[in-house]
């Protein structure tokens, strides 16, 4: 029993053991095959250009002198080695970073971070007073803020913050005193205001939506190194470079915007938030509540379809930009300047001058899982989406164009990709099959970025694919993906049946010929290869019944069920004494229970001996 | 058991002094890093030297391990010993401890080191919390895992098996680290490695004829 015991355990870490390398190996192969591929992607199947954007209103974007009309571009970047464990890690917990909680850091003395003993938010800065001789000077300031108020000492009746999300700010130009966050227990909007030192609660989120979760207030972005985003305005001809040098040619003069244009990381009166389901509301600042929908995360197509609807899990990588027009009032309600995107300075401005600003809409990319599809989408101020479009590769042909999908035109429509993508897909049939079928069943609940770390599911093999964007019905997607593994399975009933085969010739019993085989074909190469490694490595000796070879350590032939004979040891009956009278002769003296068999003729030759 | 985990030690003084000159090295390096640091640490500049340094602490690890096993299976000390009132399990348990006594003279100066320096030139919050631990415990596991690796390929009479296969299976694991990165998922992945390399290391070992 206790041996028994012993060879479980001993194949069951060996089995570990095995799988562990078996799975890295693999993972080392697939992701060479992927990163080649993202290497040799088609440059033109890797960007996007809207124009015009539709963003703007008519009178801008149709006035006459407009040369170019605005755009919006996103380009798909190579960064797979970004989100292997390690250095996701450190980018993640470094301060601002997603799991970070150093909401900003401008220097020692300038930041604000979530305490996680107290549960309250510490701001430290400097405000600026003037003396009475007109002397700037900077004094520091430190406040503790909960949701229950803000103070300059610690003070437990602030209440305490249970990981809150903190309105995320990219302006570099537009820094702000204020931060809104969401209280997940009360589920309201708070808005901190530290030149005010208060800190305003806005109204129930939850009566209006019950299930509402966001996730992120303000930028949104995620990995934000995968894809690089624009909007240009209609530009129009420089008359004044045209002026100065009078001998360009039409089409040499140079161009400038129609209105200035800056960052695009406010939205204005709004703040944009994005919820776990991907819908992406717009706040307003003042009321603190939410007035309307900004658009919804778009979603790629992918190998095996489009994706209609998607989380920002699903996502690699998302950005989502906000357009505001800013018009520059003077007292009378005249406007003498306009920009797009984040004001310069408006406190500095707002002291001679008002700013209108109006929300306009919004565009948004969103990446796929594997990072060889995105997708641009624009959005109206109302939120309703007015354009979208897909990166794909065109490819010339006699009279027309046609256009591949950017996932497929990396796996096939390149040199060497092909044999890339075959390597891929024989590393995935390689992987233990009921790893890959339970990927197949998992292949949504992982996020989009730790599928590139997946050591025994694969969110992003074939077949997770299948599982996600495979748009047919449940049968025939699952038996699509039964076609996807079929040289898995394959493999596996071959190995299944060697082991049967030899684990029959060892003389294992059925029971644990039948749990053998099992286990080969649900883990496939990996259960073989600890087969091989732990199966009894005793000398075979031949059956004196059937003549085939029989393990010594079993009382039968595991071939023939014959008894095992074996020969008796036991020691013989006779000695070899010294005779003290007849010196040099030896004498045989034959005990009580006589010599055996075999050594009966011995008894009448002693001197044989 | 001290006596034997004492002699385990005297055995392998080389890899005990070894694991006391790298700390002196690194705990060098990475004070002459801090000082030319600003208050965020550049990652790229860390991990860059950081690499071929933790390769070849992992394989030191597992030539220790290596070199414990394979000395006694080819002088049969642990058969000599064995006569004695000590059991096979015993010899392997002051065997793991010396391991793992090297391994923490190596990382727990390292820890407090950085540890000190953090708190030093780091501004008054909390920018890295959770880093050292994640980063000390993922390295805790992954050169004990080395070790095993060591233990476990040691225990053959040839030589190629306890040279080259325990080079290439740590070179096979060791980039884990990099795939799964630091945290409570290659932490219990390595946990469960280590347990049934330990285990398959106590059969082979207790199994073994005198």
């Amino acid at each position: 029993m206790t041996s028994v015991i012993h060879y479980r355990i001993q194949v069951l870490t060996a089995g570990f053991i095995v799988l562990l390398f078996f799975s890295l190996l693999l993972f080392c192969f697939r992701f060479l095959c992927e990163i080649s591929l993202l290497e040799i992607m088609p440059f033109d199947a890797r960007s996007i250009v809207i124009q015009p954007s539709g963003l703007l209103p008519p009178e801008l974007e149709d006035d006459p002198n407009v040369i170019h009309p605005s755009f919006v571009a996103a380009d798909l970047y190579r960064h797979p080695m970004m989100h292997l464990g390690s250095l996701d890690y450190f980018t993640s917990r470094s301060p601002e970073g997603r799991r970070s909680n150093v909401y900003s850091i401008e220097s020692e003395d300038k930041y604000m971070y979530l305490d996680t003993k107290t549960g309250q938010i510490i701001y430290q800065g400097f405000e600026t007073q003037t003396m009475p001789d007109r002397r700037v000077q900077f004094k520091r300031i430190q406040y503790y803020v909960g949701p229950e108020g803000i103070s300059e000492l610690p003070n437990q009746t602030l209440g305490r913050f249970d990981d809150p999300i903190v309105e995320q700010s990219k302006s570099r130009r537009y820094k702000k005193h204020e931060r809104i966050v969401y209280h997940k227990k009360k589920q309201r909007f708070l808005r901190i205001d530290f030149d005010r030192a208060t800190v305003t609660e806005g109204p129930d989120i939850g009566k209006k939506h019950p299930d509402y979760n966001p996730i992120q207030i303000g930028f949104l972005s995620k990995h934000f190194f995968a894809r690089n985003i624009g909007w240009r305005p209609p530009r129009i001809k420089d008359i004044d470079a045209t002026i100065n040098e009078p001998d360009l040619l039409a089409d040499q003069r140079p161009l400038k915007p129609i209105i200035p244009s800056f960052d695009h990381s406010d939205a204005g009166p709004y703040l944009l938030v994005l919820d776990e389901s991907g819908r992406i509301d717009l706040l307003d600042k003042q009321t603190l509540d939410v007035v309307g929908t900004a658009g919804y995360l778009p979603g790629p197509e992918t190998y095996f379809g489009t994706m209609p609807s998607v989380t920002p899990k699903d996502l690699l990588s998302y950005t989502v930009h906000p357009l505001v027009l800013n018009k520059f009032c003077r007292d009378d309600g005249t406007i003498f300047n306009m920009s797009f995107g984040d004001p310069y300075d408006p406190e500095r401005l707002q002291n001679n001058f008002r700013i209108e600003r109006d929300y306009l809409g919004s565009y948004a990319t969103g990446i796929s899982r594997s990072g060889t599809a995105m997708v641009l989408a624009v959005y109206n101020a109302e939120g309703k989406r007015i354009n979208a479009k897909y990166t794909r590769l065109s490819q010339p042909e006699r009279h027309y164009k046609s256009y591949l999908q950017s996932s497929k035109a990396t796996f096939w429509s390149r040199a060497w990709a092909p044999v890339l993508t075959i390597g891929k897909f024989l590393a995935e049939n390689l992987h233990p099959p009921v790893l890959s079928i339970a990927s197949y069943f998992t292949a949504s609940t992982f996020e989009a970025g730790a599928g590139h770390r997946a050591l025994f599911l694969l969110p992003n093999s074939f077949v997770a694919m299948i599982s996600r964007d495979y748009r047919e019905n449940w049968a025939e997607r699952y038996a699509t993906a039964l076609w996807w593994i079929l040289p898995s399975i394959i493999l596996a009933i071959w190995l299944a049946w060697r082991v049967g085969k030899d684990a029959t010739f060892i003389g294992f019993s059925p029971k644990a010929r039948r749990r053998w085989i099992a286990g080969t074909f649900a883990f496939g190469l990996p259960a073989y290869i600890t087969y091989k490694l732990t199966r009894p490595k005793g000398t075979l000796v031949t059956c004196v019944n059937c003549g085939k070879l029989r393990r010594p350590d079993m009382e039968k032939c595991h071939q023939c069920n014959n008894p095992w004979h074996i020969p008796e040891r036991t020691p013989p009956s006779w000695r070899v004494l010294d005779d003290d009278k007849t010196e040099g002769n030896q004498v045989i003296q034959q005990s009580r229970g006589g010599l055996p068999e075999d050594q009966e003729t011995r008894k009448d030759e002693p001197d044989r001996l | 058991m001290f006596t034997l985990i004492k002699r385990e030690i005297q055995d392998h003084f080389l890899y005990l002094i070894g694991s006391v000159v790298l700390t002196a090295i690194l705990i060098v390096a990475l004070t002459t890093f801090a000082f030319h640091q600003d208050t965020r640490i550049d990652w790229d500049d860390l991990i860059a030297p950081i690499i071929p340094i933790a390769i070849l602490i992992m394989l030191g690890f597992c030539a220790m391990g290596v070199s414990q096993m394979y000395a006694d299976r080819n002088r049969r000390i642990s058969a000599f010993v064995s006569t004695l009132p000590v059991t096979r399990t015993h010899i392997l348990f002051a065997r793991i401890a010396t391991g793992i006594i090297t391994i923490l003279i190596l990382l727990i100066p390292l820890i407090v080191t950085t540890a000190i320096l953090i708190r030093w030139f780091e501004p008054p919050i909390p920018m890295y919390a959770g880093i050292i631990f994640d980063i000390s415990l993922t390295a805790f596991l992954m050169m004990l895992a080395c070790y095993c690796i060591g233990l476990l390929t040691g225990w053959n009479p040839s030589k190629v098996i306890p040279t080259f296969g325990a080079l290439v299976l740590t070179c096979i694991l060791v980039p884990l680290v990099i795939i799964k990165g630091f945290g409570w998922e290659i932490a219990m992945i390595l946990s469960v490695f280590i347990a049934a390399l330990l285990i398959r290391t106590w059969q082979t070992f207790t199994s073994a004829s005198l």
